[in-house]
């Protein structure tokens, strides 16, 4: 398999904390990874550096293929609808306008959500907005997605159906890495990576 | 260009989402303009391109602040930085030129006969080409709302009280306006029309530059992260 993310030796300081320290992390095609520990532990911090987002002191990142990420918070326009959102990303994907809506829609079918045509993001719920967070995150099938709890919001259903989500992205090749504080689902994961003891342990899935 | 078309499409559909923001933007200018307008039809438009200005630059500031949060996503879906502020930019000059269609149509009814008409309009497409830069500018240097609004009021405030003549008058961004009513208004010699719009390009292309740079580096790909 190939290994789509290699993280190595990422290190990251905020003042006098240490929050990373040299932190190496794996993931292959259709492997799910795993970022647990206590708040402020740096879990976003390692998922921000992941998608180049924000500079390590030290460490490199090495991506084969595509990125895709999920921020935390919904990073949504109120006043846009889910559809133009579609097209919004699509356009970094250079996928058209009529492909990014279409692929858009599906795989919100996928999550049990039918993006409505008309109305602005402001009138979803926090949940539905979630949902519309992680499918844009996955159009255009990149082949390394960043997810960063991007179930705040959902109820039970919603909750299962975002994994089931995961692994059909899994099977079809990509490589995830998953930032959780729920540990419900870890044994469906191949890797896990602690940040509160800075180790990283093979899942049950392995 | 795709990419910045469609940044620039759905910034502009955002904003005429907002019917509260629109109307607050189209008031702005019509309380300056309303405020002296029995005075000298000079006051009153000078004032207009002022309220003209001030609310283009906000509304481009406060759409830079409530793209921020989505930036990170689009960075990482393949956009850099000057698809995004070029795109937005491209918009706000849009709704700028909406904007100031109506106060041209204004100050054509209500001094037509006695202002030159063409500077008129040179004066509010420069005051909007300045403008939304200006905003930009602000907004993606001083990471919060507020205090870009406080910088951005400090400026205009400045620009309304600074002696035209004077050197720090011509250093502030939207001197150029001012240059070209009196010319419009006063009769006064083309110099006048020449120093504007001169003034006026030169801050645009400067401004514009600028946005595009810092945006650079603001939203610039970090180094520890390679693509094989």
């Amino acid at each position: 398999m190939i290994e789509r993310l290699a993280v190595r030796g990422i290190s990251k300081r905020y003042g006098r904390r240490q929050v990373l320290r040299g932190v190496d992390l794996s993931v292959h095609a259709g492997q799910v990874a795993a970022v647990v520990g206590e708040n402020g532990a740096g879990k976003s911090t390692f998922l921000r550096i992941c998608a180049g987002l924000q500079k390590p002191d030290s460490g490199e990142v090495i991506v084969r293929g595509r990125l895709g990420y999920c921020p935390q918070d919904a990073g949504t326009y109120d006043f846009l609808t889910a559809d133009e959102h579609f097209m919004l990303v699509g356009a970094g994907r250079e996928m058209s306008r009529r492909g990014a809506r279409r692929a858009g829609r599906f795989a919100a079918r996928e999550l049990r959500w039918t993006a409505p045509e008309r109305a602005q993001t402001r009138h979803l719920s926090g949940g539905t907005r979630q949902k519309l967070n992680l499918v844009l995150a996955g159009l255009g099938q990149p082949e390394v997605l960043l997810l960063d709890e991007p179930y705040t919001g959902f109820d039970q259903g919603a909750y299962h159906d975002f994994w089931r989500q995961v692994w059909r992205w899994r099977d079809a090749g990509c490589a995830i890495v998953v930032v959780t504080h729920l540990l419900t689902h870890l044994n469906a994961v191949d890797t896990v990576l602690d940040l509160t003891g800075q180790r990283v342990m093979p899942g049950a899935a392995a | 260009m795709r990419r910045i078309g469609t940044v620039a499409d759905l910034a502009i559909r955002e904003n005429l989402r907002r019917r509260g923001v629109l109307l607050l933007l189209l008031a702005l200018p019509l309380a300056s303009y309303l405020v002296r307008r029995d005075a000298h039809p000079g006051q009153s438009i000078r004032l207009l391109f002022l309220g003209l200005a001030w609310a283009v630059s906000t509304a481009a500031l406060f759409a830079t602040g409530s793209s921020r949060p989505v930036e990170p996503r689009l960075l990482v879906s393949g956009f850099r930085g000057y698809h995004l502020y070029l795109g937005r930019l491209l918009a706000m000059w849009g709704l700028g030129v909406a904007i100031a269609g109506p106060f041209f149509a204004l100050v054509a009814v209500d001094h037509g006969d006695v202002v030159r008409l063409g500077p008129i309009a040179a004066a509010m497409l420069l005051v909007v080409a300045v403008a939304a830069p200006l905003g930009l500018l602000i907004g993606v240097l001083v990471p919060r709302d507020l205090e870009g609004t406080l910088l951005l009021l400090i400026l205009v405030a400045v620009q309304m009280m600074a002696d035209p003549a004077g050197s720090l008058a011509k250093v502030l961004p939207l001197w150029s306006s001012r240059e070209i009513a009196t010319y419009a208004v006063d009769h006064v010699d083309g110099g006048y029309l020449t120093r504007g719009v001169v003034h006026g390009v030169v801050t645009t292309v400067a401004l514009t530059a600028l946005v595009l740079c810092v945006a650079a580096v603001r939203l610039r790909r970090r180094p520890h992260l390679r693509f094989v």
